[in-house]
């Protein structure tokens, strides 16, 4: 009987962990692509490597791909239908208010982001989905925190969406 | 009178600005065996697969990051710094991974194609504060000595570390985070389309891509047709 509660205990504690494993491997490699930005968005030049550098980071964190690699990188040719692009636009960027910030709080006069991302297949340049972030922050931090709240983002959504289609 | 206490104020400001000067050269870190660390490639990253191989040779690195200090990787607790040049250690870590392939020819009559090496930033760039962001970029003239005709291509590596308290975190972790980037970039570099796409066109009479690739070879997907922006000249553009 003792026995038995120790493996009935072991299965309800193991087996969730093993259905709840993602799918890793089904994307051999991702590259991230630096994004461009429409006229208009005031962001230094050092913050689209910054991003750029981020979301490799986060794209190799959530553990989705066999590998990142860099943009411009080349791909054996049997792994190029597993492979996915990563490109994005910086749409929008606000810097916000300090005055605001401090005084009212709550999010007013934080600073703001607007990407557009989109994924394609390395192979076909086949659309696998568009993704639309929006990040917020206080205009207190840095513009590397906001590259870095963003790219965490664009990680976590290119790998819901990816498993998503993957599903049907 | 007047003139007494214009020499006394001048007097004042004159021990002030030599005081300064003097705590902010006890500030300047010094290089010490303690606080130098030694950046290298942990393995040759193996470059991508030519039909008919060409044989490199690097002539020339060249640092054009205008940095004054450019072993200085870090200010902060006493400073970090490298024990070679940037444009050694580049140079090292091209030749390491080119030699692996045998793709390095002795000398520069005996190559191929000759590689003048710019090295336009190494160490740490500007982060969030919350951790160490590594940057290694350098573009490559490719040159075919025979036809006189040159490429240039870039490559860039970057590398995110997390920040550390103790001064000998602090250290491991930028060690770490500058051989990530170097790594990053020589692999950039090696393995890249631009690169590809210039041995193509300048070694025509010699080709180097295979027209079907067999497998297990490298397959070389062409990009969004950046590569025009990519050869700008990073010169051009500074």
């Amino acid at each position: 009987m003792r026995i038995f509660t120790t493996v009935l205990l072991a299965t309800l504690v193991v087996a969730p962990r093993v259905g709840a494993k993602d799918p890793e491997g089904i994307y051999k490699t991702a590259e991230a692509k630096h994004f461009t930005r429409v006229e208009g968005v005031e962001l230094s030049p050092a913050f689209t490597d910054y991003l750029y550098a981020e979301l490799r980071n986060e794209l190799t964190k959530i553990k989705f791909f066999v590998q990142v690699i860099g943009e411009g990188e080349a791909v054996e040719d049997a792994d190029a239908a597993n492979s996915v692009v990563i490109e994005g636009v910086i749409t929008e960027y606000k810097k916000g208010n300090r005055a605001a910030d401090a005084i009212i709080g709550f999010g007013a006069g934080a600073r703001s982001l607007k990407l557009d991302v989109n994924l394609t297949r390395r192979s076909d340049h086949q659309n696998l989905g568009a993704i639309k972030i929006h990040v917020r922050v206080s205009p207190k931090w840095k513009e590397e925190v906001m590259a870095k709240a963003a790219a965490h983002d664009i990680a976590h959504e290119v790998k819901k969406g990816l498993k998503d289609k993957a599903k049907g | 009178m007047n003139s007494r206490r214009i020499l006394q104020v001048g007097g004042w400001l004159a021990g002030l600005s030599a005081l300064a000067c003097v705590s902010a050269t006890a500030d300047e870190p010094k290089p010490t065996p303690e606080n130098t660390i030694h950046v290298q490639l942990a393995a040759p990253v193996p470059p991508q697969k030519f039909a008919k191989p060409p044989k490199f040779f690097i002539s020339d690195v060249i640092d054009r990051s205008g940095n004054p200090q450019p072993m200085l990787v870090l200010r902060d607790r006493g400073g970090v710094f490298l024990d070679r040049q940037p444009t050694q250690i580049t140079r090292e870590a091209i030749e390491q991974s080119l030699k692996a392939a045998d793709l390095l020819a002795a000398d520069a009559p005996t190559a191929d194609l000759v590689l003048q090496i710019y090295v336009f930033h190494f160490g740490l760039a500007q982060g969030s504060g919350l951790d160490f962001f590594g940057k290694v970029e350098f573009s490559v003239m490719v040159k075919n000595l025979k036809t006189e005709e040159s490429q240039q291509i870039q490559a860039a590596g970057t590398s995110i570390a997390n920040a550390a308290l103790r001064k000998k975190n602090i250290q491991k972790n930028v060690q770490a985070n500058i051989e990530g980037a170097l790594e990053d970039a020589v692999r950039n570099l090696v393995r890249g389309t631009q690169l590809r796409e210039a041995v193509a066109s300048l070694l025509k009479d010699k080709p180097s891509t295979p027209a079907a690739v067999p497998s297990g070879d490298m397959a070389f997907v062409h990009g969004e047709g950046d590569s025009n922006r990519r050869s700008e000249s990073r010169s051009e553009k500074r």
